[in-house]
């Protein structure tokens, strides 16, 4: 029975220990995920034009750019999706010369890479 | 859409630099493959291609890459080096040939957020879940007490990001752009929701549900997400507030203490981090409801129009989709390989997967895999067979599942959407005998 008790202590114990190398781990991972969340951006990792501080001082405000690296919209694209983050995400809705100099820079520098070779979509121009 | 530096810098850096290179990079670039460019092509790739003359036209091969930026990898400790889809918020996709384990474990599952990852609690067992709205008996439970009061029960589930496959869409959509690599398959442990919802006692208006979690958006106005669906799913035997993953805490990076695991159904359902579930007569009105979020047409819509989604439906069982995990995108092997012995996982939402077939001669012709039954409903299910390699050169495995309903992943992602859902065409990696 006292045998039985000890590897009962045993056990509980070593759960102990596994399961206080776990909250360690969780929090080591938190810090790092905020850590990638603030690491700071260069403007110049956007292709340079006009509206470029612009653009990268009103995004980054909510995201990285990576985002915008990663996108390939039409201007008619980006006007669309600025009217949804303001909608949907609690954007502050952008409106006259600034939103066109946002829009045009996002449109000129980060618009479709490439057309098809039958010429884009024969529906849409 | 090739561009003129591709042929010079793609194989030899996709070979040997970049194996894991996710296929997103690759698929669904398409331009002119006439003669002199197939034999550029076959140039630059070093080797012949056996089935050339199957490849369609205007089909660019897998290998050769759009020649833009490199993908990075994500560094974590106790994370695999999953491709960065974004910092702020943090996204990551696994590459397919990580995914071969058929218990997905923690290291190697995708990283999805659309907010900031909140900080670990001090007392996970004192974590509370709040049932409210549509209940005879609102509740207020404990991890330690839903585990006391209901039935504890393990499966196997897959959680697949909404937007799985997005990277397919041409012309691209809104969104992380995702190859097929925002896939789980875990092995998780935790009580029925249909339990838990019997116990606060349904009234009669109780038709969708509202989910809520401790993330907050980044724009720090209110909660990264909030999402519902109908009553009937949250009933599903499947659908579990899990408080355990493969046997250990649930990662931080994925939800703990607690999270929602809604299987076959978009992921943003799976809520991480969860504290609370309305249920609700009208449907959820949260962040990620209505409009073009999470939701798809019912009419398809010219590729790229505008659209505000108000006659879209929301999206829910998963379209069927397959990975080919034992080799990387990009393999090369010995000159002289004639056989090669392959396999992967297939799943189809709610639905499960009647058939894999793969090609080798650019979908000329197809051959069955066998597929295995699932250990249970709504788990992936593995697939495995061999291919003859009839030369040394340059091939594509094009890949195709089959769901139980007879509907197959298409050849182009079908039904484009602003914000790129339900993108599941078939699949190819590139592998190189010699």
């Amino acid at each position: 029975m006292r045998v039985l008790h000890l590897i009962a202590i045993a056990l509980l114990l070593g759960a102990a220990v596994a399961v206080a190398q776990t909250p360690d781990l969780a929090r080591r991972q938190a810090e790092a995920a905020a850590a990638l969340a603030d690491r700071q951006e260069e403007e110049t990792v956007l292709t340079e034009g006009e509206g470029r501080s612009e653009v990268f001082g009103y995004c980054t405000a909510c995201h990285n750019t990576a985002l915008i690296r990663r996108s390939a919209f039409t201007r008619d694209r980006w006007d669309e999706l600025m009217d949804w983050m303001a909608e949907k995400h609690g954007m502050n809705p952008l409106e006259g010369e600034f939103r066109q100099t946002i829009v045009d820079y996002l449109a000129k520098h980060y618009g479709p890479r490439a057309r098809s070779p039958r010429g884009g979509n024969p529906f849409l121009n | 859409m090739t561009r003129e530096n591709a042929p010079e810098r793609s194989v030899q850096e996709l070979y040997r630099d970049d194996p894991e290179r996710a296929d997103a990079l690759v698929f669904g670039r398409r331009g002119a493959l006439k003669g002199a460019a197939l034999a550029a092509m076959g140039t630059a790739l070093g080797a012949g291609i056996p089935f050339a003359r199957h490849m369609p036209q205007g089909l660019v091969p897998a290998a050769l890459a759009q020649g833009a930026a490199q993908p990075q990898f994500l560094q974590m400790e106790g994370k695999a080096p999953l491709i960065m889809q974004g910092e702020r918020p943090l996204n990551a996709e696994t590459p397919e040939h990580l995914l071969d384990d058929a218990v997905t474990p923690a290291d190697k599952f995708f990283i999805r957020n659309n907010g900031s990852v909140p900080d670990p609690v001090a007392d996970p067992r004192a974590w509370k879940i709040r049932i409210d709205g549509e209940v005879n008996t609102p509740l207020e439970l404990s991890i330690a007490e839903l585990e006391q009061r209901f039935e504890v029960v393990t499966r196997q589930l897959q959680m697949e990001c909404g937007g799985n496959g997005r990277s397919g869409f041409s012309p691209q959509a809104a969104g992380n752009q995702w190859g097929n690599g925002a896939i789980s398959n875990a092995e998780w442990t935790g009580v029925r929701l249909r339990d838990v919802l019997r116990a606060a006692g349904l009234k009669e208006g109780a038709k969708f549900t509202g989910q809520h979690g401790a993330d907050n958006h980044l724009s720090a106005q209110g909660p990264a997400i909030s999402r519902g669906m109908r009553i009937e799913k949250a009933l599903d035997e499947d659908t579990l507030i899990c408080f355990r993953m493969n046997g250990a805490a649930i990662p931080q990076m994925h939800g703990a203490p607690a999270r929602l695991i809604v299987p076959g159904w978009p992921g943003s359902l799976s809520q991480k981090w969860f504290t609370r579930l309305e249920v609700k007569s009208e449907p959820h009105t949260g962040r990620g409801m209505g409009g073009t979020s999470y939701r798809i047409p019912v009419r398809p819509i010219v590729p790229g129009s505008r659209n505000n989604g108000a006659d879209f439906v929301d999206m829910e069982s998963m379209p069927v989709r397959s990975v080919l995990t034992s080799h990387a995108h990009g393999t090369r092997l010995p000159a002289g390989t004639r056989s090669l012995d392959i396999r992967g996982h297939a799943w189809a939402g709610d639905l499960s997967v009647r058939d894999v077939h793969v090609s080798t001669d650019f979908g000329q012709s197809w051959q069955a895999m066998q597929v295995a039954a699932p250990p249970n409903r709504h788990s992936w299910q593995r697939w495995q067979g061999s291919i003859a390699l009839p030369a040394d050169g340059y091939y594509e495995v094009w890949y195709r599942a089959t769901d139980s309903n007879g509907r197959m992943q298409p050849h182009v992602a079908a039904n484009w959407n602003p914000q790129g859902y339900g993108a599941n065409p078939i699949s190819r990696i590139a592998i190189l005998i010699g």
